[in-house]
């Protein structure tokens, strides 16, 4: 039993898009753009060239917040959309009737189809690849070139990313919406 | 504190791709699979949910880098490549296209069996046939070649890309006995890494974990991704313990990662370099007690840099970058030095005078004492390796290198008709040039081409397709059917890097290491490893070549007369390198260090201070070496020339026609004529030059190049995004797709190079986005003969 949780230190973020890689080839995630569980979000630079807004060009790279208050958990008709133990959010595709409701509700945009078995899929923390073998660590922390992630328990005082939230500035997304998002974001 | 994410929004694809099993590719012809009809992808995801996984350590060969892998394999197929945390060089990442290396060993595109041209050079018209079948033709065209050329070896040119396997390539041309050598270098890395090896000794490394102060001059390691510099480097930027200076015509991920951005007009750097450098000297700002130990003509230099009024506001109309700017970092740099550094970069020629540009870089660099040192320019150590023997037998007939020397040439001139200095990689550009204009001093008919796309590779399409045209026999041995390719006459397909053992090979550094990429799953279809390629062919040609040596080389009937036949040819016997495994061959090269070679099997990694020194520091950091067992320093701080001084003032090069101090001159001036465009071309962290082009999952990433034209230039013209725009110059030209942007000048286009393959068997590659180097003029660096790759100026017109 853990609470899963997970650092960015967006910062670090080169826009490589090696977790997007390893997100998809770890959890058979179909090809396409539109299929995808992972991302980095940037936006077209401010300014004119040569006087251009460094700032403005900074890579945020997202996935599912994993919310302690999930809206799509929330609306889901058929409760495909579950916690798990570990307190992950998580689908079950055997209930899931895609009805989309959960991708509407989702204010991160974080959910997509999978045009294989028509349902609703997400990150899910690499639960049945990686957690259910014992392993702490999802694939797109593992691979990533500049160490953008730091995944682990919040339930642990002495994880890594228990002492990272005591001692470093952070922000979630849309915090006003009272998701709660386990995803962190470090200053 | 709020923030808005987005889902990307530009460059991605659009089309959903059905998915096919992994192990479900069966070849239905010469090319293709039965997925490839129907336009489908296949990828390997398995889940590794339940049943047995294997894991083996490999490295990568995506790119240059070779980071280190684990590679995952379930019921023989190869479903996840995971970092390899063991290796302190790409400590503990895999970057996209390491992640995607599953999709280079199920491409359905893959070459397959060995085949030979049936229809016309560059159709790629070719009948399959059988191993034996390929050889035989080989021998029989080669010894038909050598017969008429009385045995001149050279009537061969020798080719292939960068690679641990490389070695094993010219370890067969040496054993042949050409001179024509070309590898990748005079279109990549030769004049930097000679720049710096005349400076200072040596092409040395950045400890970039190290530096206060980094300037990044025409380099981009937030995309052209090099290990361990980009981990180290973007963990510090950003107000966190490094000033990342980015100096680039094009706002590229490392601007936006950067305190600084210059945004310097292409081509000046030298310009750039020399005003620094003048402000340090006027200044005195210079370690004065490094440089009085350290340097060697540093008077000159200094009253060279002076006396020509290399001044920051002279420098400002050269380069567009601000004087007072200039006189900012100069200041930054030495303030931090020796803990700053002027990254070298590593990338090809951009401009004429690259090769003084690195000159200048290196010598700026000792001003401030940042060699051989923390936080500075690093030479690092290396754990020593056994090299296995080689056979290199001289051949009476074969002649020197096809290169002309200049019948007339002065002191002070250069020496060759091309260029001034010519090494062993050779210059690819000026070895063509001389062979379609008849400049060769003899005949070379034929080519081995090992793992390089000579088509795809260098500036002016056309000229390359011309040359394969016209050698009689185009050995080409390749993963997948490239542009080149289409040209050979025969093709032997080599397994990918996942299917074999390469040659055991040591990382030099602050951090030295040994690595293996060992074999994770058997070779598919017919393919081979090279070194078996290799066995198979000498054991075809050795024979009768040493037959047509003795007729026409008096030196070996001489030998036979004194001694037999029988004991001779074993010197000549050139089946020798490649008649053992390689698994016994590396098992030789780490014999010294116990147990070593059993650590480099299971874990790919190995170092004599690993059991004591490696440790897992957090989730994501290792410990490879203890502070004090690390190599920053090697060699006192010097430099590593024979002076062990930083040469200032080089009198040799004067004497070929090369500047002896970096000089500017007024040609270098950055101009465009009106309505047309410089051309700049570049790397990215999703492909890698056209050997990915034909990559699934990098497609998924980015389906095809785009070219960067200036938000309101793109206005003017009426250009949108998307819009498909032709690319002209004198060269050729090639038509890709649009994508406006603030991040390049108005008289500047971008776009990446490796896309646009003209060989119909890429199904993905195949005339997507546009090709560069059908549009870069063939202009050559005058040095070493280098491409210079940003010297074209281009028309663009919305079709």
């Amino acid at each position: 039993m853990a609470r899963y949780g997970m650092v960015l230190d967006y910062k670090n973020c080169i826009n490589c898009k090696a977790c997007e890689v390893a997100c998809k080839e770890e959890n058979g995630v179909l090809l396409g753009a539109d299929a995808h569980r992972i991302w980095v979000g940037v936006d077209e630079i401010k300014g004119e060239y040569p006087l251009l807004d460094i700032v403005s060009s900074t890579f945020m790279p997202s996935q599912c917040q994993h919310c302690d208050n999930a809206p799509c958990e929330e609306v889901c008709p058929t409760h495909a959309t579950y916690y798990d133990d570990n307190g992950v959010v998580r689908v079950d595709i055997d209930k899931c009737i895609l009805c989309s409701y959960c991708m509407n509700a989702c204010p991160y945009d974080a959910r997509y189809v999978d045009s294989r078995t028509m349902t609703v899929d997400k990150c899910n923390f690499c639960s049945d690849t990686r957690l259910s073998n014992g392993e702490v660590t999802t694939a797109c922390q593992a691979t990533c070139p500049t160490k953008v992630r730091i995944f682990g328990d919040l339930d642990d005082p002495d994880s890594e990313i228990s002492e990272i939230l005591r001692t470093r500035e952070h922000f979630t997304l849309k915090p006003h919406l009272g998701t709660k998002p386990k995803l962190f974001y470090v200053m | 504190m709020q923030m808005e994410v987005s889902r990307r929004k530009f460059l991605q694809g659009s089309v959903a791709l059905s998915v096919a099993g992994g192990s479900a590719i069966t070849a239905t012809n010469l090319f293709g699979s039965g997925d490839k009809a129907h336009g489908k992808l296949s990828i390997t995801t398995k889940t590794g949910v339940g049943g047995d996984s294997q894991y083996v350590a490999t490295l990568c060969e995506m790119c240059v880098n070779k980071c280190a892998a684990m590679a995952r394999v379930e019921d023989g197929v190869i479903t996840k490549l995971d970092p390899n945390p063991l290796f302190p060089k790409s400590k503990n990442m895999l970057c996209p296209r390491g992640n995607a290396g599953i999709q280079a060993v199920y491409d359905p595109d893959r070459l397959k069996s060995p085949m030979i041209r049936i229809g016309e050079k560059g159709k790629g018209q070719f009948k399959k046939v059988s191993w034996d079948e390929a050889y035989k033709y080989i021998e029989e065209k080669m010894t038909k070649i050598l017969e008429e050329e009385k045995d001149n070896r050279s009537s061969f040119l020798f080719c292939a890309g960068e690679g641990m396997a490389e070695h094993t390539f010219k370890t067969f041309y040496q054993a042949f006995g050409s001179s024509n050598w070309l590898n990748h270098s005079s279109i990549c890395l030769q004049t930097v890494a000679s720049g710096y090896g005349v400076t200072i000794g040596a092409y040395p490394q950045a400890d970039l974990e190290n530096a206060k102060y980094v300037i990044m001059a025409g380099a981009n390691r937030a995309e052209a991704i090099v290990t361990p510099d980009t981990m180290n480097l973007f963990k510090n930027t950003k107000g966190r313990g490094t000033k990342l200076i980015c100096v680039d015509p094009r706002f590229t991920n490392t601007a936006a990662k950067a305190d600084k951005w210059l945004a310097i007009k292409p081509g000046t750097d030298l310009a750039f370099v020399l005003a620094l450098t003048y402000v340090v000297l006027s200044e005195e700002l210079e370690n004065k007690e490094y440089v009085k130990a350290n340097f060697n003509g540093f008077e000159e230099y200094k009253e060279h840099v002076i006396g020509n009024k290399y001044t920051p506001q002279w420098a400002e109309k050269i380069t567009g970058i601000k004087a007072e700017t200039i006189i900012e970092i100069a200041r930054e740099f030495m303030v931090n030095a020796p803990q700053s550094i002027y990254y070298p970069g590593r990338r090809s020629t951009f401009a004429k005078n690259d090769f003084q540009l690195r000159r200048a870089m290196a010598i700026f660099q000792g001003l401030g004492g940042g060699i051989d040192c923390k936080g500075g320019l690093v030479f690092g150590s290396k754990v020593k390796i056994k090299n296995h023997a080689a056979l290199e037998p001289i051949y009476a007939r074969a002649q020197s290198r096809a290169i002309t020397k200049k019948a007339d040439a002065k002191v002070g001139e250069a020496g060759y008709d091309d260029c001034a200095i010519v090494t062993g990689g050779g210059s690819w550009l000026d070895w063509r040039e001389r062979f379609l204009t008849n400049k060769m001093p003899y005949k070379v008919r034929g080519m081995f081409c090992y793992k390089h796309n000579p088509m795809q590779n260098m500036p002016n399409t056309k000229k390359t397709a011309e040359m394969l045209k016209r050698l009689e026999l185009v050995v080409v041995i390749d993963t997948m059917p490239s542009d080149t390719v289409m040209y050979a006459d025969v093709v032997l397909p080599e397994c990918t890097y996942l299917e074999r053992t390469d040659p055991i090979k040591t990382f030099g550094g602050v951090e030295p290491s040994v690595a293996v990429r060992n074999k994770v799953i058997e070779p598919m279809y017919e393919t081979k490893p090279v070194i078996e390629i290799l066995r198979g062919l000498t054991n075809k040609i050795s024979k009768p070549l040493f037959e047509i040596s003795k007729k026409y080389d008096e030196d070996i009937q001489d030998e036979i007369k004194d001694s037999d036949e029988e004991s001779v040819y074993k010197e000549f016997d050139i089946t020798k390198p490649f008649a053992h495994d390689q698994e016994y061959l590396n098992k030789h090269a780490v014999e010294d260090y116990p147990g070593a070679y059993n650590e480099l099997v299971k874990n790919g990694v190995f170092y004599p201070h690993k059991s004591t020194d490696f440790k897992q520091l957090s989730v994501n950091e290792h410990q490879y070496y203890k502070e004090k067992n690390k190599s920053y320093s090697v060699n006192g701080g010097r430099a590593k020339t024979h002076s062990n001084k930083v040469e200032c003032n080089l009198i040799n090069l004067s004497k070929k026609g090369v500047d002896p101090m970096p000089v500017w001159k007024d040609e270098y001036n950055y101009k465009v004529p009106k309505d047309k465009f410089r051309l700049l071309t570049g790397r990215h962290a999703q492909f890698t030059q056209s050997g990915t082009a034909n990559n699934s999952m990098l497609r998924d990433l980015m389906m095809e190049n785009y070219i960067w034209i200036n938000k309101r230039v793109a206005i003017e013209r009426g250009i949108k995004f998307g819009d498909t725009v032709e690319v002209s110059s004198k060269t050729g030209s090639t038509r890709i797709k649009a994508y406006p942007t603030e991040k390049i000048a108005p008289n500047q286009v971008f776009f990446i190079h490796g896309f646009g393959e003209e060989s119909s068997e890429l199904t993905w590659a195949y005339k997507n986005g546009g090709n560069d180097n059908a549009v870069i003029e063939d202009i050559i660096e005058p040095t070493y003969g280098a491409a210079a790759m940003h010297e074209t100026n281009v028309e663009i017109r919305k079709v």
